[in-house]
């Protein structure tokens, strides 16, 4: 195949209506201590202490940003354990044993309309940073460093396109959470005085549309904002993509979206401002997608963070098989390989895929290009790979392998079955 | 609980296009010659079909025997042995004698593919090589027998201005047929080969950009000449498109991936470049058919079209002006000639 290939061909029985279940509250979350960025932390409270849910309980720390700790149940504070998370690595977690109270931490509490109309800038940037609001898409970068720009803010565009195949979360999420969406772009347009709002929504998703005209028109009628449809395609949600298809505005990567006055959120990240402001809630809980060839039932549910995989898996009817698997934390895509499924959810994770198949064989390079066709950052990485395999930095930095998004294409559309994406990486860690 | 055991390491994606494999692609190809194979059948007979046989007998084993010599495992399954060999045979001249349609495959396919590493390392199209390494060796063999040459014949009086009117006496629908035609065995139908083509890029394939240029690139410059001859304007650019194995290796050899530039306008370059040597080759060679020597030699040009420091998916505006005056040139040089 010679072609440029943007449509992901998806198992559609594992994807199109999944049942939502209800799972039981866990016994035990897992608080991530240790995250991509965040290499230390400090905690507030010690092995025994009575935390209550959406108390912060400590502080991680990346050098040049923070982000408070959340306890997402209430409960006892029990010892720092070593789970997987996202990154495919153990990491340190703290293990908060649940009361099944839920009681709410005495932060949580409710702001007059008034009082948000008044907020400034300032005091907006604080409440995002206090409530340790991060880009719920999965990508994790603290939001309040977004809003904390000094340029002049003129446009903001909310993705909810989710375009990974397999995932659900932000649909889930848009269906219910409309007005929560809305009402976290507005309190983000007024307290930063951006003029303009955009919720980008992948024209395929009438739902999802038709559940955000409605609230629009019932209960915001007079916010400047716009529904855009945009084609179904991947990598449709990367950021610089969206704001192309929505704006028509082609921003060089590399170069800072707050610089064209732009600023840029998930949906998710969007309802988690709004609980933020409205409620001072932390985030501590998500919609979550379970699927893949190899669970018996793949279904949809709210998770708390911190929840356990295999009580997740066992909520999806457990695995179909004993013999080799392959689990994924996040999409099919990008998401992370984890080797043993002893792992945790973090509040980025919106889904955990359980593939049966593995690999398949690779054969020589045709050169059939469709990598080159397909890649949407218009890299080569057919010959990134093989300046890589004769550690040719100068090539590899010459083909602007720092621009790679990561996003998979080239892998997927490979004749040959070679794993370009893996070359991409690697060749991006030697010419680091 | 938590499972010990009963997971393996992959890393994103995960998942793969289900319709992308070489196998695929390879089994395309083959489904598009058989036509053409049978057309040769059709006319040529027993002899069209030992010339086929033969040939692709010498390059698969050339193949297999090189692979068993070298203990390595055998690549005759992806087929592209196969698919060398049948468009190899299909250049060649229904007088060849067996023979030397044996020596020019395991020659060609030795020093083309094998010495270079195999599947996906060689620089030149096995096919075309092996073609041009039976010309060199054997030409006097490689006699048509009807109107020797006709190609180059009329070409040649076509360069000739005053006689560009002759080519009145030459139906272009027959050539389109390529019935009566006289050529290789499997090159004359232009139909055929036209439809094989269109089928091979519906089901993408081979990439659409190389024929395409190929074909307008020698329809532009004859068509140049015509207004500047002043014959008739259409006829004599159809007839150079309809002429000789033009479409034969536009469609099958230079569109080999492996042999072609990777980015989309290295490809537009590529087929330009083959396009405008075939016909400064009719124009000014002493050879019959410059189309094989056209695709080698731009076969060389492919590692220099992909050179890192210029090669680019899209236009910009240099490389559009760096092209145009190329495409200047190549007229002007046309022109000169006629």
């Amino acid at each position: 195949m010679i072609r440029k290939t943007n449509k992901i061909t998806v198992d559609e029985k594992l994807r199109k209506n999944l049942p939502t279940v209800e799972i039981d509250p866990p016994e035990k979350v897992y608080i991530t201590l240790i995250e991509m960025r965040l290499n230390s932390y400090e905690l507030d409270v010690k092995e025994g202490d009575k935390v209550k849910l959406g108390e912060c309980i400590g502080v991680k720390d990346g050098g040049f940003f923070t982000e408070n700790i959340f306890s997402t149940v209430s409960g006892t504070v029990g010892q720092i354990v070593k789970k997987f998370n996202y990154s495919g690595k153990k990491v340190e977690c703290l293990e908060i044993i649940n009361d099944f109270q839920e009681t709410k931490a005495d932060t949580i509490k409710e702001r007059t309309d008034q009082e948000i109309a008044q907020l400034t800038k300032d005091q907006f940037v604080d409440i995002i940073k206090d409530n340790g609001i991060k880009g719920l898409g999965g990508g994790g970068f603290p939001t309040y460093i977004k809003f904390a720009t000094d340029a002049k803010i003129e446009t903001i565009v909310l993705n909810g396109i989710e375009c990974e195949p397999y995932m659900s979360a932000d649909y889930q999420l848009v269906k219910k959470n409309s007005y929560e969406i809305f009402g976290g772009l507005k309190y983000a347009m007024n307290s930063m005085g951006i003029s303009k709002g955009i919720i980008g929504v992948k024209e395929t998703k009438k739902a999802l549309l038709k559940a955000l005209r409605k609230v629009q028109a019932e209960h915001f009628s007079d916010l400047n904002c716009e529904i855009i449809e945009v084609q179904d395609y991947y990598p449709q949600g990367w950021e610089l993509e969206l704001i192309k298809n929505v704006l028509g505005i082609k921003i060089k990567q590399g170069t800072l979206l707050s610089d064209y006055g732009l600023i840029e959120i998930n949906v998710t990240t969007a309802v988690a401002i709004y609980n933020a402001v409205k409620y001072n809630h932390p985030v501590v809980e998500r919609y979550f997608t379970i699927t893949g060839t190899a669970v018996n039932k793949p279904c949809q549910m709210k998770v708390k963070v911190g929840e356990y995989v295999p009580r997740l898996i066992e909520a999806a009817g457990g695995y179909k098989t004993k013999e080799d698997k392959i689990l994924v934390l996040g999409g099919p895509m990008m998401g992370a390989n984890l080797l043993l499924d002893d792992a945790i959810i973090a509040v980025t994770n919106t889904s955990i895929l359980v593939f049966e198949k593995g690999e398949p064989a690779e054969e020589p390079c045709i050169r059939c290009a469709s990598c080159v066709y397909s890649c949407p950052t218009l890299l080569q990485p057919v010959q990134i790979m093989n300046a890589f395999k004769c550690k040719d930095i100068e090539a590899i930095k010459k083909l602007k392998i720092f621009n790679c998004i990561e996003c998979g294409l080239c892998s997927y559309v490979c004749t040959s079955k070679i794993h370009l994406t893996e070359y991409m990486r690697k060749a991006k860690k030697l010419a680091k | 609980m938590a499972s010990k055991t009963g997971f393996i390491r992959q890393t994103a994606p995960y998942l793969r296009e289900p319709k992308a494999n070489v196998k695929r692609m390879m089994y395309d190809v083959i489904l598009a010659l058989i036509p053409v194979v049978c057309f040769a059948f059709y006319k040529y007979r027993l002899n069209g079909l030992m010339i086929i046989l033969t040939a692709v007998g010498s390059i698969c084993l050339a193949e297999y025997l090189y692979y068993k010599f070298k203990k390595k495992p055998g690549t005759l399954k992806n087929g592209t042995a196969l698919i060398s060999g049948i468009i190899y045979a299909l250049t060649l001249s229904d007088s060849i004698p067996l023979w030397a349609v044996f020596t020019g495959g395991v020659a060609g396919v030795y020093f083309s593919k094998l010495v270079f590493g195999g599947m996906g390392a060689n620089i030149f199209n096995v096919a075309g090589f092996s073609r041009v390494f039976v010309m060199l060796s054997f030409g006097p063999l490689m006699q048509y027998k009807v109107d020797t040459v006709m190609s180059s014949t009329i070409l040649g009086i076509a360069n000739k201005t005053t006689a560009v009117t002759t080519l009145g006496n030459v139906s272009l629908f027959e050539m389109f047929l390529g019935i009566n035609e006289p050529g290789s065995i499997g090159e004359t139908s232009f139909l055929i080969i036209l439809l094989a083509g269109i089928f091979l890029g519906i089901r993408k394939s081979l990439d659409w950009r190389v024929p395409v240029t190929i074909i307008l690139t020698v329809f532009g410059l004859s068509f140049a000449v015509s207004l500047a001859t002043g014959g008739p304007l259409l006829t004599y650019p159809m007839f150079t498109i309809l002429s000789g194995g033009l479409i034969f290796g536009a469609v099958f050899m230079a569109t080999d991936p492996i042999t072609s530039p990777i980015t989309a306008t290295g490809r537009i370059y590529f087929g330009f470049g083959i396009g405008a040597i075939t016909y400064l080759i009719r124009l000014y060679g002493a050879l019959p058919e410059g189309v094989v020597y056209a695709i080698l030699i731009m076969n060389m040009f492919t590692p220099a079209l992909d050179y890192y420091k210029w090669s680019n998916p899209k236009f910009t505006k240099r490389s559009i002006t760096i092209f145009s005056a190329v495409i200047i040139a190549t007229v002007i040089l046309v022109l000169v000639g006629v």
